[in-house]
């Protein structure tokens, strides 16, 4: 069972991202704070992150970067979750290290699509 | 002159006449004496002769040298005749006439008339002209001479003069090249106590005006920056803490919806889906405003653009309104040209062009009615590129209507808003969008059967652009895209 690890400062967000994960058969880990979530991820780094772009404190960029630096988090497959629907945006997270982008507001069936993707992705990246 | 010459003549004709007879031969010194004296009165007198009628020169006075013919000399004998008929004349006559040595001489002949009519003699007085020549040779050497000097003169104050004005004016050319080169602190220093300091004067105020005037502008400059940033950041935040909530929502209906939480009954189903709905059309309202926030700061220089195909845009947005068009029962066909070539263009901007306008469609057309979109090559002001025909068959548009339905905030019906809601943003920023692309839309409709709106963009490939303008803004674009990479939302 994949292991995805859910980070994003609104609980009703992290809330509804685990529900419907939960429901699709995934395990959940949450945290609503950048920085603890950068340690615990570096920790024991999951299957894949879900990750919010726009956080207090440490935001989603600052995240991706400090988790990118450390040979732990170097290739966890990272789905960047955000309101910015702008195309540099996008890009420029993609350049950061994140391995997909999704929008809000975004149906729980696209995000289930696009978190098994990269799971197999990376699947086939780690037996290849 | 002439005047003077003949004067004399008159004058002396009757003394010298007299003379010669009263003295004769016998007072020949007293004679010289006399025709010396009668002499001195003119300067021009070359000659003076007293002559008879008949032409027999009796005396002649030639410089000193007078001579009385007569006793023993026999008197030359006058044979021109015009002198001749001028000599027996009554009357004074004058001419010009061409002397033996070929000088020009004023001849004057003036008969000597007794009381009594009798007419023996006549004076004939040759003058010369070289008193006059003299005299107009020294005028015009003089005239030459005042001629020289004042240009002289002239040359000398133009060049005195000439020369400070255009040291000055170098000057003055210096400091308008350094302005021109940037170095707005210099100025011109000129004290020549004319118009030319008084130019320079305005010059330096003119420099310092455009000192202030560039601080002032830079600053403004600088306060706008701040107040965009301020705008992007406003906008960042407001599509973040308006999208996130609908995330939400959107989220736990559409699991509800799918039965993913449990069964629910069948009313609930239905309050969900009006809910879901809503959310969408608030979610379509919220990226409008994020998109016309962003168009207006960046017009046509929001363009990441890159190569796209036209068919998974429309498709994926067919798909996004399904669930409403079979909610909505309306018929959905999609026709598309087979291997249309790709466009040059942002994606989202794009996506945004078509959500609009079958939204629009979708909304407009009642129960059991359809909405057609075809897409295909058409040539547009002679450039080549996809026409995309968005067709309804809803309550239409009246004429006077259509050319404002691209204005912003307009709405056909005031109680539109209401029946259908939105802003009237949508087709404002479908019009923006596909002017930022070089591309055109306009609309056809008639009431009670539908509308039709057209989409026209330009191939990408502008190697292809007939009219070949497409190269610099091409170039352009893709300069500023770098620019607006750093600033987006």
């Amino acid at each position: 069972m994949a292991r995805v690890f859910v980070v994003d400062d609104e609980p009703d967000m992290v809330d509804l991202l685990a529900t419907i994960l939960k429901s699709d058969g995934f395990q959940v880990d949450t945290d609503t704070d950048g920085r603890s979530a950068l340690a615990r991820l570096l920790a024991d780094p999951p299957d894949l992150v879900l990750l919010d772009l726009m956080m207090p404190d440490l935001d989603g960029m600052e995240l991706l970067k400090l988790l990118r630096l450390d040979a732990k988090g170097a290739n966890v497959p990272v789905l960047v979750v955000s309101a910015r629907s702008g195309h540099q945006d996008q890009l420029g997270t993609l350049q950061l290290g994140a391995n997909a982008y999704i929008c809000k507001p975004f149906s729980p069936r696209e995000l289930v699509r696009q978190v098994r993707q990269l799971l197999e992705t990376s699947e086939a990246e780690t037996n290849a | 002159m002439e005047r003077s010459a003949r004067t004399y003549a008159s004058l002396i004709s009757e003394p010298l006449t007299y003379l010669v007879g009263f003295l004769g031969s016998s007072g020949k010194g007293l004679l010289d004496q006399q025709v010396a004296q009668l002499r001195e009165l003119n300067d021009d007198v070359e000659r003076l002769e007293i002559v008879d009628v008949r032409g027999k020169v009796v005396l002649r006075a030639e410089g000193n040298n007078v001579v009385l013919f007569g006793d023993g000399l026999e008197s030359p004998v006058v044979e021109d005749r015009e002198l001749l008929r001028a000599i027996s004349g009554l009357e004074a006559t004058a001419a010009q006439v061409t002397e033996a040595d070929g000088s020009d001489a004023y001849r004057v002949v003036a008969p000597v008339v007794k009381q009594w009519g009798e007419h023996v003699y006549s004076l004939v007085g040759t003058f010369t002209y070289a008193n006059v020549d003299r005299q107009l040779r020294s005028s015009l050497w003089l005239s030459a001479l005042i001629l020289a000097i004042g240009l002289g003169l002239t040359h000398w104050v133009s060049v005195t003069l000439a020369g400070g004005i255009t040291r000055d004016v170098d000057r003055l050319r210096a400091g308008v090249i350094r302005i021109q080169q940037g170095r707005l602190e210099e100025r011109v220093s000129i004290d020549s106590r004319d118009e030319i300091e008084e130019l320079a004067d305005a010059f330096n105020l003119m420099a310092d005006e455009l000192v202030a005037t560039i601080r002032q502008l830079r600053e403004a400059n600088r306060e706008l920056e701040t107040l965009d940033q301020t705008k992007a950041d406003l906008v960042a935040n407001v599509s973040h803490e308006l999208k996130t909530p609908l995330t939400a929502l959107r989220g736990y209906l559409e699991l509800m919806a799918e039965g993913g939480l449990g069964s629910i009954s069948e009313e609930s189903i239905r309050a969900v889906m009006v809910c879901r709905k809503n959310v969408e059309r608030l979610s379509l309202r919220v990226e409008e405003l994020v998109q016309l926030s962003r168009l207006d700061r960046f017009t046509s220089l929001d363009s990441a653009r890159e190569e796209i195909d036209l068919k998974p845009i429309l498709e994926g947005i067919i798909d996004t309104f399904r669930p409403r068009m079979e909610g909505g029962g309306v018929h959905f066909v999609l026709q598309m040209q087979p291997n249309l070539q790709s466009l040059e263009a942002n994606p989202e901007q794009i996506e945004r062009v078509f959500l609009n306008l079958l939204d629009n469609a979708v909304k407009f057309t009642p129960q059991g009615g359809t909405v057609l979109v075809f897409a295909e090559t058409c040539d547009h002001e002679r450039r080549h590129g996809v026409l995309v025909r968005i067709q309804d068959s809803g309550v239409g548009i009246p004429p006077t209507e259509l050319i404002r339905i691209f204005d912003r905030f307009y709405q056909v019906d005031p109680s539109s808003r209401r029946r259908f809601g939105g802003m009237g943003l949508g087709l404002s920023l479908v019009r923006s969008i596909v002017e930022a692309h070089r591309g055109a839309v306009w609309a056809e409709s008639e009431e009670g059967i539908g509308s039709t709106f057209f989409v026209w963009l330009p191939f990408g490939d502008f190697a292809h652009d007939v009219t070949n303008k497409g190269g610099p803004s091409v170039r352009l674009e893709e300069a500023d895209g770098d620019r607006t990479a750093a600033r987006e939302v």
